[in-house]
């Protein structure tokens, strides 16, 4: 009786798992790591020519590809970066670079967009174009499309990780998660963990769950049942020294 | 390397558990009725236990720091591998590998650069076992589906490498292999 | 006392255990002798003989272990007959239907059946589930064994008592007897990994019913899957060790063993280590966090402490200097002692973590669990069946019949398991039903070590013969 109930507590939670988490994976995140960023020119708002590789000397770099007359993911994504970077773990520890993919973008019109993000004296932030964006999306793996007809790109939010050598350490493609930003800014400071899930497969009784704020494993419901038989197991000897105990005199 | 002292250090403490075994089996023939069993026993139970648990203490902090999780975890590797084994075979690929559409390549790794394999599986649990041109295991690590495994390792040896599945996997298991170049 | 009911049951146990274990030798040998290319057989055939050999064993030194100390037990206290009947029927139709799966479905996902493979079928379909039905009659039987004998002490002793926890104070005023220490100990520990297979065997059910709704994680089923597996096989050794703290003295015409502070301190650690010792089992699992790897390769350092500091050295304090009755049987426990320690060395060799990256899965790993098993716990219950044997009757072999077993056994257990020592630090995995022409070293080993495996089944025939008459006297003497 017992049994069968567990087991459809069991099925329903697999049933409940299952329908959420259709998440599909995302090879693109997986290409080009540890390859190194093409060390473009940039010029940044207060008009000052600079390049990757002096602004990746002082803090390892989150790069986010945008364009400003996106009517699309820019601006959400943006804000949201804005939002998750100041609750993410160790958010000091990395330098945010806005650069235009859009030939079109002049740094009057990125100087208008860190203006409407309330970003312009943010000295984590830069917002730069540069006159080599060809190389520069082809070393990250960055690939939009000009859709002729909405007179727009077709594009992903694109944000990749740079460690202070230069390499690219991880992506993120899609706007994500506070956590999943956590994990980019890890991976630039080079906070090595030997092991990563693939997304969606997330199953019901994983025993841990990585936190990227602390870099320890937390405990996960998969636990419980690892600790399961010894719980088991005292109250069976509690139980039956209860109705065997030897009787006194 | 180090399976050969691994085999030797064995050799040594199985030979020595076998003469204290042999000499205390031969110490109870011929026993002289006056000089009966041991002194203090206790007292020696209570040193051998703390000789031991020096030793055992001695020999942990000295091997824990280096497990494999710990090796080249500051550096940023040279090359990114990734591996996705199935029943009976490895997909290897220096892009990533699309579960549904799973194609690999051939692979070669710089000599002495660091190199991180990404080591998942599609199906079930297999081994990813890394075999140097002398046929010796190098390195390992498991390929558990859901889960990627970072194995780090720099290659000093140019050659061919082998690997080959070391976690039981079903019927043409023995066969399960790749190779890879080092340059 | 001994009854002539459970001298029966004791008797018939004996027979079924060495009956198989002749079955078990054999598909043994024929796995090494594929390996080394004297035969041929198909890859499906290796190893379904493997997965046979694999739960075979494990099941009968076991229920070795666990019958041996039911016999003994009833000099304490009284143990159930229909309990002990129930497991010996479940041991054989679990058994029986262990081999329907494997040798007529073909099932061959490995003993440790480890989590996904059983679902990818290789073999006839309804080999998967049979298979696991067979290890449910196999644990529902042992639990309830398990339970009863525990349930029988606790009508006894207070259940401090039987952990021995009054030994920790100066004179203690009830003394526990070793033997009602360990055993309890050890059911514990047994009971917990019984149920760890219950919910493993829980959750495939649950995933094999849902029809792919629901799909478990594959770490928390490895872990799983090894917490029953190692603890189990591990666990069936201090069974054997009960039954030396029982009888060594006795046999050897020495005082009884009592029971100490520090052993009874010992064997509460014990009980602690055994149960977290399995987490060296996912040591490659870099899925695994470190914290629980290194606990992992602690508890399986720091298990030897009580195992070699009170059990080991109180053999040695027992043999040392003392005039001792040698026979067969204290000869088997004072040789399965040693055999015990060196597969513990060559198993600490492994369970350390930087080890274990170049010896993980190659044949070291049976190489030592063999050396403790055939060279330790099986010389362990040889030595109780001969006791067994002997109880009424004259002792069956002279001298020079024990110099005969011994050294058939000695030469062939050495030769075997040198064979499995050298290839496996040569790098050759274990589980390969041929080898590859880069793994060729592996293929004189595995011949050489079918020849030595013979000549250990050769003791063991002769052996199982000269005990079998014993065992047929029992059980054709009148029962009251």
């Amino acid at each position: 009786m017992f049994k069968n109930t567990f087991l459809t507590i069991l099925i329903a939670g697999g049933c409940f798992l299952a329908s959420g988490q259709e998440a599909p994976l995302s090879t693109g995140e997986e290409g080009n790591i540890y390859q190194k960023i093409y060390n473009a020119p940039l010029v940044t708002s207060t008009k000052q020519a600079t390049s990757f590789e002096k602004l990746r000397k002082e803090k390892p770099l989150l790069l986010g590809l945008i364009f400003t007359r996106c009517s699309g993911v820019c601006n959400p994504f943006l804000l949201q970066l804005k939002e998750n970077l100041q609750f993410a773990a160790n958010n000091n520890s990395v330098n945010v670079v806005v650069l235009s993919f859009d030939p079109r973008d002049s740094i009057t019109d990125m100087n208008s967009l860190a203006q409407r993000l309330d970003l312009e004296n943010d000295l984590q932030w830069t917002f730069a174009v540069t006159d080599s964006i060809l190389p520069l999306i082809q070393s990250v793996g960055f690939s939009p499309v000009w859709d002729s007809a909405k007179q727009q790109y077709d594009h992903d939010a694109f944000l990749v990780g740079i460690n202070k050598d230069g390499y690219i350490t991880k992506k993120l493609i899609g706007v994500r998660s506070a956590n999943d930003l956590s994990l980019l800014i890890s991976s630039v400071n080079n906070i090595f963990s030997p092991t990563y899930r693939l997304p969606g497969t997330n199953a019901l009784f994983s025993c841990f769950n990585y936190d990227p704020t602390t870099g320890k494993n937390t405990p996960g419901l998969g636990l419980l049942f690892i600790a399961l038989p010894a719980v088991v197991t005292v109250l069976l000897l509690i139980l039956l020294s209860y109705f065997n105990a030897p009787k006194v005199g | 390397m180090q399976q050969n002292s691994i085999l030797l250090l064995f050799l040594i403490l199985a030979a020595l558990a076998t003469i204290t075994f042999l000499y205390i089996y031969l110490s109870s023939k011929n026993v002289e009725l006056v000089k009966q069993g041991m002194e203090n026993p206790l007292k020696k139970r209570f040193w051998f236990l703390l000789i031991l648990f020096v030793v055992l203490s001695i020999f942990a902090s000295v091997t824990i720091p280096k497990s494999p999780y710990y090796l080249f975890a500051d550096e940023t590797p040279a090359k990114v591998v990734h591996v996705s084994a199935m029943q009976f075979a490895f997909i290897m690929s220096e892009n990533a590998i699309d579960p549904k559409r799973p194609s690999g390549q051939a692979i070669e790794v710089p000599a002495n650069g660091l190199v991180e394999f990404r080591v998942t599986s599609l199906d079930v649990n297999h081994g990813f076992a890394i075999y140097n041109p002398e046929e010796r295991l190098i390195t390992q690590t498991q390929a558990m589906p859901g889960y990627v495994n970072r194995l780090r390792y720099k290659f000093s040896e140019p050659g061919t490498y082998k690997i080959f599945c070391l976690e039981y996997c079903g019927m043409a298991h023995q066969g399960m292999r790749a190779s890879f170049i080092v340059k | 006392m001994e009854s002539i009911k459970s001298k029966k049951i004791t008797a018939v146990w004996i027979i079924t255990i060495l009956t198989l274990f002749v079955v078990s030798i054999v598909l043994g040998i024929l796995m090494r002798l594929n390996q080394g290319g004297v035969i041929e057989q198909t890859p499906v055939a290796f190893y379904v003989n493997m997965t046979t050999h694999g739960l075979t064993m494990i099941g009968i030194w076991f229920v070795a272990g666990m019958m041996a100390v039911n016999f003994l037990l009833q000099r304490y206290v009284k143990t159930s007959h229909t309990v002990n009947i129930l497991a010996l029927v479940f041991t054989v139709v679990g058994v029986l239907m262990l081999w329907t799966s494997t040798f007529i479905g073909k099932f061959h996902a490995g003993w440790t059946f480890l989590y996904p493979l059983p679902f990818k079928i290789m073999w006839a379909k309804w080999a998967t589930p049979v298979f696991y039905l067979a290890l449910v009659v196999l644990v529902v039987g042992w639990l309830i064994w398990c339970l009863s004998l525990i349930a029988q002490i606790l009508k006894k002793y207070s259940i401090s008592q039987t952990f021995a926890w009054q030994h920790f104070k100066k004179n203690p005023k009830v003394e526990t007897p070793p033997f009602i220490l360990i055993s309890m100990i050890t059911l514990v520990g047994i009971t917990t990994c019984l149920i760890a297979a219950v919910v493993l065997v829980a959750l495939t059910a649950a995933e094999y019913f849902s029809k792919g709704a629901f799909v478990n994680d594959a770490l928390l089923m490895k872990n799983l899957t090894y917490f029953f597996g190692h603890t189990i096989a591990n666990e069936m050794l201090y069974l054997g060790l009960a039954v030396i703290y029982e009888l060594f003295s006795e046999i050897s015409g020495r005082p009884k063993w009592k029971t100490t502070w520090y052993v009874a301190i010992a064997w509460n650690f014990t009980l602690v280590f055994i149960l977290t010792a399995f987490f060296h089992h996912l040591y490659m699992d870099f899925v695994q966090p470190e914290g629980l790897q290194i606990v992992g390769q602690l508890a399986s350092y720091f298990a030897s402490l009580p195992a070699a500091g009170v059990t080991v050295f109180s053999i040695f304090i027992a043999v040392y200097r003392t005039k001792i009755n040698w026979s067969l049987p204290n000869l088997l426990f004072f040789i399965g002692t040693a055999g015990w320690v060196i597969g513990g060395l060559g198993a600490v060799i492994d369970a350390t973590i930087s080890n274990n990256v170049v010896l993980h899965n190659t044949l070291w790993v049976p190489a030592h669990f063999h050396t403790y098993n055939a060279m330790g716990n099986v010389l362990f219950s040889l030595g109780f069946f001969y006791w067994f044997a002997t109880l009424d009757t004259e002792k069956i072999y002279s001298g020079k019949g024990t110099k005969l077993i011994l050294s058939l056994l000695l030469i062939g257990g050495i030769g075997f398991l040198l064979a499995f020592y050298i290839a496996g630090a040569d790098s050759i995995p274990r589980r390969y039903s041929n080898y590859p022409p880069e793994l060729a070293a592996g293929i004189p080993l595995a011949t050489m070590g079918a020849a030595f495996a013979t000549i250990y089944l050769i003791g063991i025939l002769i052996f199982f013969f000269n005990i079998s008459k014993g065992c047929l006297k029992i059980l054709s003497s009148p029962s009251s």
